[in-house]
């Protein structure tokens, strides 16, 4: 849950405080209670037979958990996740059992030192070996960076792609892991299996041997950590820029941030998880065989994290808390139980019914009822926020504006006499269509240009090549003397160009501020490591984001203010046009460039409107924007540029513009006439 | 046998599977290009469609290999064992579409994706609970007869399997490019929304091509066990990953694209298995699946690139 500077509304406040604090002490007596059994349970459960069951699955809970951070976070659908589980398992397996033996030689001794490598002597046998006995504990990271590394090496082809590819990727990469390890017999001992792996040992504890109670201690202590890490990485600038990108890529690229730089990110940690939890599982069962990774683990995770919620790590805790209850006791149960019922009903199909045996096909049920049914999953990610009070809902709007004391809205001086934004000979064509052909245009700093012409006549492309989403064929764009022609588009925002978009791409299921948050991306440093630390340059830099964002919220008065911690898809067509803009401003741009602002506003909100895109203006932010609404146009643009089939054919005041000749045929039609007659009307 | 005998025999044998991962991958790539999902059942529908066409040979009173039919006859059981087998995936895939994907229809994300996925996975459970986890002898009618060229042999089944592949497809060509309905579903799949607009019924037109695909799929499950002899719950995933990757390599969406991928990767695996070594031969696949898409998105003979919109 977000925390907000408490910013004073109209709400009821004892109400609030009153549900916020309820629900938030709740998840935390729940999260407290859970822990507490989990720690009770070997106590109370004296059979070893459910210890072991349940240290086993502590594994499973830490993969959930891990592959939620891919799947939930980012919306990677990673389908071939035990493969870095394997990739874990056989790296520790390999470092810590007697599978290579290599000669004795002199190469070794400074590893026998540091105790990773002991010498081996076998009576009658003239060599002596090297055995590998590296420490779990060192080990534990390490299978980390391996696995991650392979996440790195097979997400970076496909990342680039549609997201199906990545899942068609995963698969079949979870299907040759495996392969390979049957394969390598030399490393793995093939399909017999990886033997003799050491368990860990602790100084005041000594070998964990095969005694499950400390595995499963450990298992917990893991999953205690995941949860936090998954915690504090989604509440995070790099957990928002994962549900951004997952809600939608292109707006998440076009407000400043590196997707495939996150993508890798999301699936390198997710990897790295894995590959610890397979140091963990080896060190457990002290052994590896290729069938311990196939594609039904990889999908047994995911039944978990479609069933708690995707995205939400309580719901993953609550799904993998489930399905193995499900399958240690209850379908065991349920079966008996059915069994009796055939016994007592004489039906004999039911006295043979093996439930235990079609818990995959429970899996493929509950992966297609939860789509169908319950997408969001059993504890969803998102709660609903309560709705705004009747007086916030009447209350007359208040205008807002930049009167107030507002720190600069961007952070470089632009020299007032230099060209800010430079077009020349700009061309796109899509197959045989020029979208764009050779435009160029200058725009000074503080200025307001307004881009007007026919439907299809190219505007948009316009605003795509300057902003890096599309690549011109021809032409170059310069920022403030700076050539960013064929930049990436989050490359672009950071140099200070910003835009909203005609058809709106707000990321529909975070909330206002989150939104906000997102644009302020490239304007913040924090890694993943420091949010997961959150050190106090962290806090500082989270806390005067925020700051920003109220900010600039402000700047529509009470329009959206209230409505701070409401998801975006619930806002109205024009509050939401507010808020893309918003999220442009944030980005701290030199240039904004807005794509039909005032669409879908009635007059009045179209006026405040205007009103407000002054306002930036004046506080040095310079404007390009593509209008149809002609009275908007002629109060606030200095100047116009006029395009039709690709082609400027017009610039000037819209007063020169208005009289233009070429301009009212191609709005009104190919005779001289009729333009004329408009002219005359107008 | 000289290399050129050994070259010729596993050329026979890459065509010929070749031809059943064609028919397989036109299912993938037919659903890809009107509705851009990965349908992840489709491997399974090919699976269902081999036991549906064994239990067919059986319900005709055939067992095992050991009665074989010529001629008219023969051709008359392999054309009937066709239509039942097709009709039932092809309605098999309707069922699919209608219940687990039209309410997804629209939905972004990965739902509609992990649906399949579900979908895949109870049909592959149905058979494993119901049939059992053997390896079940196939039904089999075929003649034993077979041609000498050369050293290398060529079998009766071989000639009668890329008949039926061909036709199958020649069919299929015909039908988008020259029906009405065919015409509808390349408009879908150009511009969902412009084809709407113009009167195209978009639901009836996804129904036709998982109808199709799946059709063809189940063609496929069956010529499987008439290839093989044998048949498994097992077989989905591995002819459906390597279907798959026919589709990416022919550039996904494309139809004659899959065509010419299915045989590619028919004769990488006949020929890998051949000069490399046949346990790396998921491998081999994979790596090309790996690098055509980083190097060739749109597949060796797509068009666009496929890019995220």
């Amino acid at each position: 849950m977000a925390t907000t500077p408490n910013i004073e509304g109209a709400r009821g406040v004892f109400g609030t405080f009153w549900g916020h604090v309820l629900s938030k002490e709740r998840q935390r007596v729940v999260a407290l209670v859970l822990l507490a059994a989990a720690i009770a349970f070997p106590l109370i459960d004296g059979n070893e037979g459910d210890i072991d069951a349940a240290a086993n699955a502590t594994a499973f809970a830490i993969l959930a958990l891990g592959l939620n951070i891919v799947v939930g976070f980012a919306g990677l659908l990673d389908l071939g996740y035990a493969a870095f589980f394997a990739i874990g398992a056989y790296t520790y397996g390999i470092f810590s059992s007697y599978q290579i033996q290599p000669e004795w030689s002199s190469f070794w001794e400074p590893f026998q030192w540091l105790g990773l490598v002991a010498r081996m002597h076998v009576e009658g046998v003239p060599i002596d070996h090297a055995h590998f006995q590296v420490s779990f504990w060192l080990m534990l990271p390490v299978s980390a960076v391996v696995a991650a590394f392979f996440g790195v090496l097979f997400g970076a082809p496909t990342l680039r792609l549609k997201g199906d590819y990545l899942a068609i990727v995963t698969l079949g990469f979870g299907e040759i892991v495996p392969i390979v390890a049957r394969n390598t017999p030399y490393l793995t001992n093939g399909a017999q299996g990886l033997n003799g792996a050491l368990p860990p040992s602790l100084p005041w504890y000594g070998s964990f041997g095969v005694a499950s109670t400390p595995f499963y201690y450990l298992g917990v202590g893991l999953i205690v950590f995941l949860i936090f890490v998954s915690m504090r990485l989604k509440d995070s600038r790099i957990g928002r820029a994962w549900l951004a990108i997952r809600e939608d890529e292109i707006a998440a690229e076009a407000m400043g941030v590196n997707r495939t730089k996150l993508k890798l990110l999301a699936f390198a940690v997710g990897a790295g998880f894995a590959g610890m939890t397979g140091t963990f599982y080896v060190a457990k069962l002290q052994t590896a065989t290729p069938e311990m990774f196939t594609f039904p683990v990889s999908v047994m995770l995911l039944v978990m994290i479609v069933l708690g919620g995707m995205g939400s790590v309580a719901g993953v805790v609550v799904g993998t808390l489930i399905l193995q209850l499900l399958q240690s006791w209850f379908l065991q149960d349920l079966t008996q139980w059915v069994h009796a019922l055939g016994r007592v009903t004489g039906i004999g199909v039911l006295e043979r019914v093996d439930l235990v045996q079609s818990i995959e096909l429970i899996f493929g049920v509950i992966l297609v009822v939860m789509m169908l049914y319950r997408r969001q999953g059993l504890i969803p990610e998102r709660r609903a926020v309560t709705a705004l009070t009747h007086a916030e809902q009447t209350a007359v709007p208040s205008r807002g504006g930049l009167k107030g004391e507002l720190k600069p809205l961007h952070r470089t001086a632009v020299d007032p006499n230099q060209p800010l934004l430079q077009i020349r000979g700009l061309a796109k064509a899509f197959g045989g269509i020029q979208a764009v052909k050779s435009v160029d245009l200058t725009m000074m700093p503080g200025s307001i240009v307004a881009v007007i012409g026919p439907n299809g006549s190219g505007k948009t492309t316009l605003f795509n090549l300057v902003t890096g989403l599309t690549r011109p064929d021809a032409g170059r764009v310069t920022l403030a003397g700076e050539d960013i022609t064929g930049q990436g588009p989050h490359v672009i925002v950071e140099k200070g160009i910003a835009r909203t978009f005609q058809n709106l791409r707000l990321f529909p299921n975070m909330t206002l501020m989150e939104n906000l948050l997102v644009g302020t991306h490239t304007r913040t440093s924090t890694g993943p490591v420091g949010a997961v630390l959150r050190t106090p340059g962290v806090r500082h830099e989270e806390a005067a984001a925020r700051e920003r964002a109220l900010e600039v919220l402000g700047i529509f008065g009470n329009r959206l203010m209230p409505r701070r911690e409401h998801l975006a898809r619930t806002l109205s067509y024009a509050n939401r046009r507010r808020l893309e803009i918003a999220r442009a401003i944030v980005t701290e741009p030199m240039l904004l460039l807005l794509d039909e602002p005032t669409a879908g506003m009635n007059p009045t909100e179209t006026l405040e409107l205007t009103d407000q895109i002054r306002g930036l203006r004046d506080r040095g932010i310079s404007i390009l924007l593509i209008e149809h609404k002609l009275n908007v146009v002629n109060e606030i643009a200095e100047k116009v540029i006029v395009l039709d089939h690709g082609e400027k054919i017009a610039e000037g005041s819209p007063a020169e513009v208005h009289r233009n000749e070429e301009v009212l045929r191609a709005y009104l039609g190919r005779t001289a006439t009729a333009a004329a007659r408009a002219a005359a009307a107008s | 046998m000289g290399f050129f005998d050994v070259l010729l025999q596993q050329v026979i044998n890459g065509v010929s599977l070749g031809a059943m991962y064609a028919l397989l991958a036109l299912g993938f790539t037919m659903v890809y290009g009107i509705i851009e999902l990965i349908n992840f059942a489709h491997f399974n529908v090919f699976m269902v469609g081999s036991f549906v066409g064994l239990w067919v040979f059986e319900a005709m009173g055939f067992s095992g290999q050991s009665e074989v039919l010529y001629g008219l006859p023969l051709i008359g059981v392999l054309l009937a064992g066709l239509v039942v087998v097709m009709l039932a995936t092809g309605f098999l895939g309707v069922a699919i579409e209608r219940i687990a994907l039209r309410p997804l229809r629209g939905v972004s994300g990965t739902a509609p994706m992990i649906t399949t996925i579900g979908v895949s996975y109870i049909l592959f459970n149905l058979v494993l609970l119901t049939v059992g986890a053997n390896t079940l002898n196939y039904a089999n009618p075929l003649p034993k007869v077979s041609w000498d060229i050369g050293q290398a042999t060529l079998r009766l089944r071989e000639v009668l399997l890329w008949v039926v592949s061909f036709a199958l497809m020649l069919g299929l060509h015909y039908f988008v490019r020259y029906t009405k309905m065919g015409k509808a579903m390349q408009a879908t799949a150009q511009d969902q929304e412009a084809a709407r607009m113009m009167g195209v019924d978009v639901d009836r037109v996804v129904v036709m091509a998982f109808f199709l695909g799946s059709a063809l799929a189940g063609a496929a499950g069956m010529i499987f066990g008439l290839y093989y002899n044998y048949t498994s719950f097992i077989i989905g995933y591995t002819a459906g990953l390597r279907a798959f990757t026919a589709a990416v390599l022919g550039g996904i969406g494309n139809i004659p694209g899959a065509m010419l991928g299915g045989v590619l990767i028919g004769l990488i695996e006949s020929l890998g298995g051949q000069y490399l070594e046949v346990r790396w031969t998921d491998v081999i696949i994979f790596s090309i699946l790996v690098l055509v898409l980083v190097f060739r998105p749109a597949g060796l003979f797509g068009r666009a690139a496929p890019s995220k919109s």
